[in-house]
């Protein structure tokens, strides 16, 4: 029970707003899997979820959920469950009963939509909670009766609007792994909505980066952090890494040195960027840069939780930050070789945004 | 980035029940207790000289107490027409409640969810009846009322209902600024159609606000003499008509003061009832509160 969603050049503009919500975001999300839409707060990311949903009409463009324009179906009619960010659960019925409300309002008995709910309580480690009161619940718990609510209305797609931030760090996780219990029991394509790279690095098969109503990138995990499309993607994912200079013949040339680049990466100016997680840095030395390294100088260390953060300075001021391992440290001032993995290093388009 | 969060997850705050901040304790527990019962003694003694008059066949100057105790004001009361008075009161009062809370309601959320132009304009409108003196109104009302030949009780309701509006109005006000939409839209997504989210969701959550408009409503028409007077044109006689016409006159003490009694005791049981609709199996404040969030 897992649907297609397609969005096609959608976008949406509100009221008299000067500032479009969206413009020409298009994004395909197959049956079955889970993206994280991302961006920073206003970015739309809410408002593609709302779209989706029926909660608010497209300016422009088209929604498809399984290959069919759903325009001008109605909300209740899309087969798309919601959990927002506050667990919205209704206060005037009980746990059970707020799970029973989709099966209720479709028109099943009392007894026949309480039975059902029960079999999606259990689904979220609450079965023995059907019979408390909604204000009896901790946040952590009354998230998971919001998405126990949403499952058993059986969406073929399940949308997620921020609905872990609320909660601390600890509940965070477990609903991470309830996420994907849910996933392997019953399947929902779904869209998460988050501002958080962790969260959607963890949940997520594919993250869609957002920014001022702009689809700037929608792509797996890993090709995020490591292949961004552009500087912005590349910040947006927590990149710190950026040194302009130009491709020759599949090195790229700058004031810290030549690195060597993954075949097929055309000539021109661009700018290099790679995670300051896939740096090597080596202990203090004297000797000549490696094959697909440089050679600079420590100017400052720092903690980054277990890690340190070492920050290399070259000629011309130009800063890579790289983050040892867990327990190792350098000196300041100290010469190292950073290794460069072409794996790691990617070059982007130089973007006239300063940073 | 998020306030400090408690082990259930939830934010806590001063004031939220359970708090220690508003336990109170010592020197403030006796002002407490101390000014509850004065305000009660404030309300309650007025009630004392009528208790005692109902029941009064004979009090004469300078006796403390009646000379002689009875039950003639109640066959007096009754004599002048006070049951069906009684009947007339109450059905008017229900029926001015009846179309004046869902009006208020409906008024209500489309001034709070901003689907009326001009929203303060128009919230300024609403209060006018309740500005203007009732006396100036009603006349001029009564002229349109006589030559637009609506019959007299239909123009009472008309212009009862006018008067309720802005009390039932504001009430359901305060209670759509603290309801959040989205309730009605998570609703929705779970495929209730429109009459399930107004009837499943949006009603109960309301509804203790609904009753206090309904109650306000009410009393509009309960209270209600000089309307009556003018617009009813003595066709419809109400509690507060018969009361005011029996006081006029002379040696209606015991019957005027079992006619007030009678007058405090619907209201009364009202205000239970509506006390009762709005208590919740379980403190609601902690979902009842607004939330301000993105839309977007």
């Amino acid at each position: 029970m897992s649907a297609d969603v397609t969005l096609h050049a959608v976008s949406k503009t509100f009221g008299t707003a000067r500032a479009p919500a969206l413009t020409g975001v298009s994004l395909q999300v197959s049956a079955g899997s889970c993206t994280a839409i991302l961006g920073p707060s206003g970015s739309g990311k809410s408002t593609i979820l709302r779209v989706i949903a029926g909660l608010d009409e497209v300016s422009g463009g088209l929604v498809l959920i399984d290959g069919a324009d759903v325009a001008g179906v109605a909300a209740e009619k899309r087969g798309v469950g919601m959990v927002f960010q506050r667990p919205l659960l209704f206060p005037h019925l009980s746990v059970l009963d707020n799970v029973a409300f989709s099966q209720r309002v479709g028109g099943a008995s009392r007894t026949e939509s309480r039975r059902h709910a029960r079999h999606f309580l259990d689904l979220v480690q609450l079965g023995d909670f059907g019979a408390r009161s909604v204000q009896a619940l901790s946040g952590g718990q009354e998230q998971r009766v919001a998405i126990a609510r949403a499952l058993a209305a059986a969406p073929g797609v399940l949308l997620l609007d921020e609905p872990f931030s609320a909660l601390d760090p600890a509940l965070r996780e477990d609903m991470h792994e309830l996420l994907d219990d849910i996933r392997q029991a019953v399947s929902p394509t779904i869209i998460l909505v988050t501002h958080d790279r962790d969260e959607a690095a963890a949940v997520a098969d594919q993250i869609a980066v957002l920014q001022g109503g702009d689809l700037l990138q929608h792509d797996t995990v890993d090709r995020l952090y490591n292949r961004p499309d552009s500087l912005r993607v590349s910040r947006l994912m927590g990149g710190l890494n950026e040194v302009a200079g130009v491709v020759e013949a599949g090195v790229h040339v700058s004031p810290i040195g030549r690195v060597p680049l993954s075949a097929g990466t055309p000539d021109g100016p661009g700018v290099l960027v790679i995670r300051h997680e896939a740096i090597e840095v080596s202990p203090c030395t004297e000797a000549e840069a490696p094959r697909s390294g440089v050679i600079g100088h420590v100017s400052r260390v720092r903690r980054y939780g277990p890690r340190r953060m070492v920050s290399v300075t070259f000629g011309d001021g130009v800063v890579l930050q790289a983050a040892l391992p867990p327990g190792e440290a350098v000196r300041d001032g100290c010469r190292v070789a950073l290794t460069l993995p072409p794996a790691a290093v990617c070059v982007v388009p130089l973007s006239a945004a300063p940073r | 980035m998020t306030p400090p969060v408690a082990r259930t997850g939830r934010m806590r705050l001063p004031g939220d029940p359970g708090s220690t901040l508003t336990l109170s304790r010592g020197s403030g527990r006796l002002v407490r207790v101390v000014s509850t019962v004065l305000i009660a003694g404030w309300f309650l003694l007025p009630l004392a000289p009528l208790m005692v008059w109902a029941f009064a066949n004979q009090w004469s100057f300078p006796a403390l107490l009646p000379t002689e105790w009875g039950f003639e004001g109640l066959g007096s009361a009754i004599g002048q027409g006070a049951l069906p008075a009684l009947g007339a009161s109450l059905t008017l009062s229900l029926v001015v409640a009846a179309i004046a809370t869902p009006i208020g309601a409906m008024a209500a959320r489309a001034l709070t969810f901003g689907a009326v132009p001009w929203p303060r304009t128009v919230s300024v409108a609403l209060l006018a009846p309740i500005a203007l003196p009732p006396f100036a109104a009603v006349m001029g009302l009564n002229v349109l009322i006589l030559r637009a030949s609506i019959p007299p009780a239909a123009g009472l309701v008309l212009v009862l209902v006018v008067m309720a509006i802005p009390y039932t109005t504001f009430t359901m006000r305060v209670a759509y600024a603290a309801h959040d939409i989205r309730y009605e839209e998570e609703a929705r997504i779970l495929g209730a159609s429109r009459w399930s989210v107004l009837w499943r969701v949006q009603l109960p959550l309301v509804a203790p606000a609904l009753a206090r408009a309904a109650f306000l409503a009410f009393l509009v028409g309960w209270s209600d003499y000089v309307v009556t007077v003018v617009v009813g044109g003595g066709e419809i006689v109400t509690l507060p008509l018969v009361t005011a016409s029996l006081a006029a006159g002379i040696g209606n003490d015991a019957a005027v003061a079992i006619l007030s009694l009678s007058a405090i005791v619907p209201p009364l049981a009202l205000l239970a009832l509506a006390g009762l609709a709005g208590r919740r199996p379980d403190r609601a404040s902690s979902s009842a509160a607004p939330s301000i969030g993105e839309r977007r």
